[in-house]
Parts: structure tokens; C-alpha cells; sequence
């Protein structure tokens, strides 16, 4: 079961987005960003406001999609971390997070997308947070 | 423009002391060495490696009278590193190096080329054929499709650059240019110890491994894919092609296997000798660079005397 929960509108006074990771192409798998326009209502929405989930360490991160034009909606995405506005972040805990995040997302995307395969390829390369998301 | 922007570790400056030097191609600041002199051999790397790949056959090479020139692709080694995805093109890169042989007037060229620097380096060949002589191809490919079956599997390749799993696992965590390498050789023990921090110091952060992850994107794998036209293009032109050709490939290669790719080049360009295969996996330079350089040699030394 995920870890990583939907969230409308969370507390964002004191605090700052600390940019974290940001993906450029969407849509080399059309499957990512089908999951994205399904999961932040992103037809409707458009780019009125980002979509917000929870991980496991409790931090809220903001997804702010991005839009290209002559490519379909969103073109691409950024990942922020919602954290004390005067506070450096614990790097580990965020990866942590980060990568619950991912295993949610490739969940959502499903299909030919297997978390058992992103676990695997992370076991290959030795990715620290295996195992804590 | 001299001075490099990256630091290469101590260890690491003995097995590379060439001066490095520096050209604007397409605006961007693209390295390269340029030793010896005579007949020039341009030696082309591919993702994730630089220059650093032929730091064997560079000195052979030399030694035995040719000129030999090795750019960093744009993206790579000690070259000016874009972060944008958009900022990679296939295209692009092949006009980044077509840029570095004008500027240098570069003629009778032998080319020799590794992965990305296969589509990459093949396409400039094919579309400046006057200035080449000859041509090595190593552990890559030229045509559209089929793709490797290496390159069709989720795990661990299609999971490694999909949507923000390729700046997560290529990015953050420097999976291909640290792992991915030792992975791909066969001699892991010796690559660990004499070579691997020359490729992860050249890329110290998540934004400097853009390109790790944008070229595995650049690879078509289904009908529509983008470059589709390309390769199908590179694929026409070097049936084309009457240039003297070696094939050389690693034995163990597990990314282009050499029963079907090497074998297909044979097919394709039914001029080449070889293939000549050598103790390696895709990165078949680390386990036999002098291997290779004296394979290469051996080539240019056969064409010099059929007065080619």
C-alpha cells in the first residue's frame, strides 16, 4: 500500500519549495503523463495550481507542471520539497521521499511499468533509499 | 579558452596529460585533443564516457605516425554540459562534431567511433564522405530498427530513463556513469582502481548527467519514434558507401551483442574486414585499448600501402 497520499491545499506559511528534481519529457513514455492528467485532474486544472502529496516522512511536496507549446499538456514536471522557509532540508530524508514518490508514480503508471522492476534496477545500482520507501 | 573547467583527480592526471583544447561549436564549448601529426584518426566516445575511453590507443596511435584528434561530445568529459533536455538533438550533436572538423579542416579522416558516437560520428561521414578515409565501428548500431534486445527491456534500461526516473536514478544518483560503466567491462576490478573516477569526476552533479539520460530517449524503438528518419537515412547511405571499413567488437559484448550487431555491419558494409573480436563488453576499450590500438594500426598500415 502507498505511502504517498493526494493533498489539497496544505499549510504553506513558513515555508519554501525547495527545488528537488525536474523532468523535461513527460512524455517519452505517454503512459507518465496520462497518469499525471488522471491522478491532478490536469484537463480541468490545466496550470492553475500545482498538485501537492504527502510522503512518508510527513514533508509535503509540490508537483508544478509544466507546459510547451505545440506539445501536448503537461510537457514536463518539477518536484519540490515543502520545508521550513529559513531551514537547509536532511538530504537523506528527502531522498527517502523522493523515491516513495517515484514507486507511487510508477504504481499509478502501471501497464508494463512494474515496481518490482524499479526495485530491481535500483538494486543493480545501488540506489541508497531502497527499501526505505 | 584553455583552462579546464573540470578538475580531473591527481590519480587520474598521469594517464591523461594532454593539453586540453577548446573550440565553439553551435555555441557550445566543445574539448578535444589534438596529438601528433600525419593522416588524422578522429576517435569518438559515446554515453557516459569522454575521451578518457581511448586513453590507450591515443599513444599507439601517435607512435605510429597519424594525427590523432579526440573531441568531448557537448554534454560530456571536459565540453560545456547544457541542462536542458532540449538542448541534445541527434541532429544536433552530429553538427556539433561536423562544426569541430570544419574548424580544423580536418581531410582523409578515419573515424573511429563507439556507441553514440556511431550515429553520431557515421552521420557526419556519410554527409562529408570527401573528408573521410576510412572508418572503425565498435560496440554500436546504424539502422532504425530492430533496437538491441538490451534496449527493449524494461529492467533494468527502459525504467532507467523513463520520466523523472532518469534524473532520480541517472541524475541524482550517477547510476550509469558510475555503476553503469564498472557493469560493462570485464576486467571490474582493474576499471574500479585505474578508471572509474575519471568518468564520475567529470560528472559531479545531477545537472552535469543530463545527457546520461536524454540519449537512451534518442533510441528508437517503435516505428514512430523520433530519429526514426535518421538512422533509416544512415542505414541507406552507408550501403552507399565504398569506404574501407574495420569492424572491431568485444567478445562479451552484452548491450550490442556481436553475433547480431557486428555481424549486421558486416552485412551491411560487405567491404570490412573483420569483425576482429577482443576481450570486452561494451566499453571494450577499457579491457583492450592496446588491443584495439593495434588492430587500428594494422588497418591504416594496410591502406597506406595499398596507397589508399
Amino acid at each position: 500500500m502507498s505511502t504517498v497520499t493526494v493533498v489539497r491545499d496544505p499549510k504553506l506559511a513558513g515555508t519554501r519549495q525547495a527545488f528537488v528534481l525536474s523532468e523535461d519529457r513527460l512524455g517519452h513514455y505517454r503512459e507518465f503523463r496520462e497518469f499525471f492528467t488522471r491522478t491532478f485532474d490536469l484537463d480541468r486544472v490545466g496550470l492553475s495550481q500545482p498538485g501537492y502529496v504527502t510522503a512518508p516522512s510527513g514533508h509535503v511536496y509540490t508537483l508544478v507542471f509544466l507546459g510547451r507549446s505545440g506539445e501536448p499538456f503537461p510537457s514536463g514536471v518539477e518536484l519540490y520539497a515543502v520545508v521550513e522557509a529559513l531551514e537547509p532540508f536532511d538530504e537523506p530524508t528527502v531522498d527517502r521521499d523522493v523515491w516513495a514518490i517515484l514507486r507511487w508514480m510508477v504504481e499509478g503508471v502501471g501497464g508494463a511499468f512494474k515496481v518490482e522492476d524499479l526495485d530491481a534496477t535500483a538494486r543493480l545500482y545501488r540506489i541508497p533509499a531502497l527499501g526505505g520507501g | 579558452m584553455t583552462d579546464p573547467v573540470v578538475e580531473l583527480p591527481p590519480d587520474i592526471r598521469g594517464e591523461w596529460p594532454f593539453p586540453p583544447r577548446y573550440a565553439r561549436v553551435n555555441g557550445w564549448r566543445m574539448h578535444y585533443i589534438d596529438e601528433g601529426s600525419g593522416d588524422p584518426v578522429v576517435l569518438l566516445h559515446g554515453n557516459p564516457t569522454w575521451g578518457f575511453l581511448y586513453r590507450a590507443v591515443i599513444g599507439p596511435l601517435v607512435a605510429s605516425g597519424r594525427r590523432v584528434v579526440v573531441p568531448d561530445m557537448v554534454g560530456f568529459g571536459l565540453s560545456e554540459k547544457p541542462t536542458r533536455e532540449q538542448a541534445h538533438t541527434l541532429d544536433g550533436h552530429t553538427a556539433n562534431l561536423t562544426a569541430l572538423m570544419r574548424q580544423l579542416d580536418l581531410r582523409r579522416i578515419t573515424l573511429v567511433c563507439h556507441d553514440w558516437g556511431g550515429p553520431t560520428g557515421l552521420s557526419f561521414a556519410m554527409s562529408n564522405p570527401e573528408r573521410l578515409r576510412a572508418l572503425v565501428i565498435t560496440s554500436t548500431w546504424a539502422w532504425p530498427l530492430p533496437p538491441a534486445e538490451f534496449h527493449m527491456r524494461m529492467f533494468p534500461w527502459r525504467i532507467m530513463h523513463a520520466p523523472l526516473l532518469g534524473p532520480y536514478l541517472l541524475g541524482r544518483h550517477a547510476a550509469l556513469a558510475g555503476r553503469g560503466v564498472y557493469l560493462s567491462v570485464v576486467d571490474r576490478e582493474r576499471f574500479r582502481r585505474t578508471a572509474q573516477s575519471a568518468y564520475e569526476a567529470v560528472l559531479p552533479d545531477p545537472a552535469s548527467r543530463l545527457l546520461t539520460w536524454v540519449w537512451p530517449r534518442w533510441i528508437p524503438l517503435e516505428s514512430g519514434d523520433r530519429a526514426v528518419e535518421r538512422f533509416a537515412w544512415l542505414e541507406r547511405e552507408l550501403g552507399r558507401s565504398k569506404l574501407p571499413v574495420s569492424i572491431i567488437w568485444g567478445r562479451e559484448d552484452e548491450v550490442f551483442d556481436a553475433v547480431t550487431f557486428a555481424q549486421r555491419f558486416k552485412q551491411l558494409l560487405p567491404q570490412a574486414e573483420g569483425p576482429h573480436l577482443v576481450t570486452g563488453k561494451h566499453f571494450l576499450q577499457e579491457d583492450s585499448g592496446p588491443e584495439i590500438a593495434r588492430l587500428v594500426i594494422q588497418f591504416l598500415d594496410r591502406l597506406d600501402l595499398r596507397g589508399v
